[in-house]
């Protein structure tokens, strides 16, 4: 229980870091909210509303994200997507992660199947 | 769809004064797009529990809307430590002390335990009472103490500016500081010359004009003293020579205090002093002071029991933690 308990805590706080990149990619193509949460589950990343919009008004507050309300389907949807800073630091993040994935693929060979049981 | 109203009014209660309309448009527009996803499947309009089990799965709405209030704290992660452990101190330093000194007024003090009731039950409830209202002051006083602390760190970052060069030295649970060994192999040695030259007898003279008359029982504490100020100068002068606690060491110290203290405590009880004879001063005048000494000692007993009580568990205290620091010298050896 205490090991299932600790894997979520882990698993979750490895997606935060995760998400924004997530979500900063796909908003390489404009997107209201809905369809981003949605489509960020359909690859595997589920992200619950109280999640994903609070971060989409953080990272808006940081200029990495542009928003603005049109009308679709007969309904006023507000529309994200990135701005030139936010492409520029998806950019570095992107970067970043190739970074630490081969770094964390390099200590796992090194130590033969990553695991000592 | 009348739920959804009121769910997103009681979310919008919650949300932050300028971003409120912004916030629930949004949540809103979710909502009826995740509904209307779902009735699409469905080929029917949801029914109202089905409606409520969403909203559900939303949560509630004040943890919906504090996700998006910025985050806050009265004490910070870099202050809550010191906090906490300023509230260690004060718990026993003052509230400890604080019930102590009660349990001692109840015991010794009729006057006072008959002002509180007269009856143990009676009596802890009123102080019980009193205790939460010294505790809540205490307590209260340090967080907003800690509160303002936090908002002039917020602003001047003043704990991050520190040097490693000042941070204490590494604590040594076995070492003994030679300073402390050299004056208790004074103070005792001073002891062993001075004690038997002016206590031996039951009949102690302070200067040519006035004699002290001690009870029967004084030959006893007499011994019990010098014995104890020979085995502690034994102890220092090794101690100073090697200046670091064994087990034996420890245990000789908690032993030769524990005989000290009940040594003291019982002449604080002991009716030792019979009496006083000054020259040219009638004993119906020496008399008053001789009952103020022993008065003087009844009401010292209870602070020195505290006290005594005190110094054993830092000597037991002191022993346990040579234990320790040997059970792991030893895991260590083992691993290596």
């Amino acid at each position: 229980m205490h090991g299932i308990e600790s894997f979520d805590n882990l698993r979750l706080e490895l997606r935060r870091g995760c998400l924004v990149l997530a979500v900063l990619g796909a908003l390489r193509e404009e997107q209201c909210g809905y369809t981003l949460r949605k489509s960020l589950a359909e690859h595997g990343l589920a992200i619950d509303e109280g999640t994903l919009y609070p971060l989409l008004r953080r990272l808006e507050g940081q200029g990495l994200l542009a928003s603005e309300w049109r009308l679709e389907d007969k309904r006023n949807k507000r529309f994200y997507g990135l701005t030139g800073e936010g492409t520029q630091i998806l950019e570095q993040l992107l970067a970043e992660w190739r970074d630490i994935d081969s770094s964390i693929r390099g200590i796992l060979e090194k130590q033969g199947a990553g695991s000592w049981n | 769809m009348e739920l959804i109203e009121r769910y997103l009014q009681a979310v919008q209660f919650w949300l932050p004064k300028g971003q409120k309309s912004d916030i629930i448009a949004e949540l809103s527009e979710d909502l009826h797009a995740q509904i209307e996803e779902r009735e699409t499947g469905l080929g029917r309009k949801l029914t109202e529990a089905e409606v409520d089990a969403i909203l559900m799965e939303r949560g509630r709405p004040v943890l919906v809307a504090n996700r998006f209030l910025p985050q806050e704290h009265l004490i910070g992660p870099v202050l809550f430590p010191i906090y906490r452990f300023v509230l260690k101190i004060v718990m026993l330093c003052y509230l400890a002390p604080w019930a102590l000194t009660w349990l001692g007024l109840m015991i010794y003090k009729p006057g006072y335990r008959a002002e509180q009731g007269d009856h143990w039950m009676v009596a802890l409830g009123s102080a019980w009472g009193a205790l939460w209202t010294t505790a809540f002051i205490a307590v209260g006083t340090v967080t907003i103490v800690f509160a303002i602390l936090e908002r002039v760190q917020a602003k001047s970052h003043f704990l991050e500016k520190w040097n490693p060069r000042k941070l204490p030295a590494v604590r040594n649970p076995t070492l003994i500081p030679r300073s402390s060994s050299v004056f208790e192999v004074g103070a005792n040695l001073f002891c062993l010359i001075w004690w038997p030259t002016y206590m031996y007898s039951r009949v102690v003279r302070i200067g040519p004009d006035v004699r002290i008359s001690l009870s029967s029982l004084w030959p006893l504490f007499f011994w019990g003293v010098l014995l104890l100020a020979a085995v502690n100068t034994a102890l220092a002068s090794v101690n100073l020579m090697r200046p670091y606690w064994t087990g034996r060491r420890a245990t000789v110290r908690l032993v030769t205090d524990f005989i000290g203290s009940a040594l003291f405590c019982w002449l604080l009880k002991a009716n030792v002093l019979v009496g006083i004879a000054v020259v040219n001063v009638s004993a119906e005048r020496t008399i008053p002071i001789m009952n103020l000494i022993n008065l003087g000692k009844a009401r010292a007993f209870p602070a020195s029991v505290a006290v005594c009580i005190v110094i054993v568990c830092v000597d037991a205290y002191r022993i346990v933690r040579l234990r320790t620091a040997r059970a792991r010298l030893t895991l260590e050896a083992i691993a290596h």
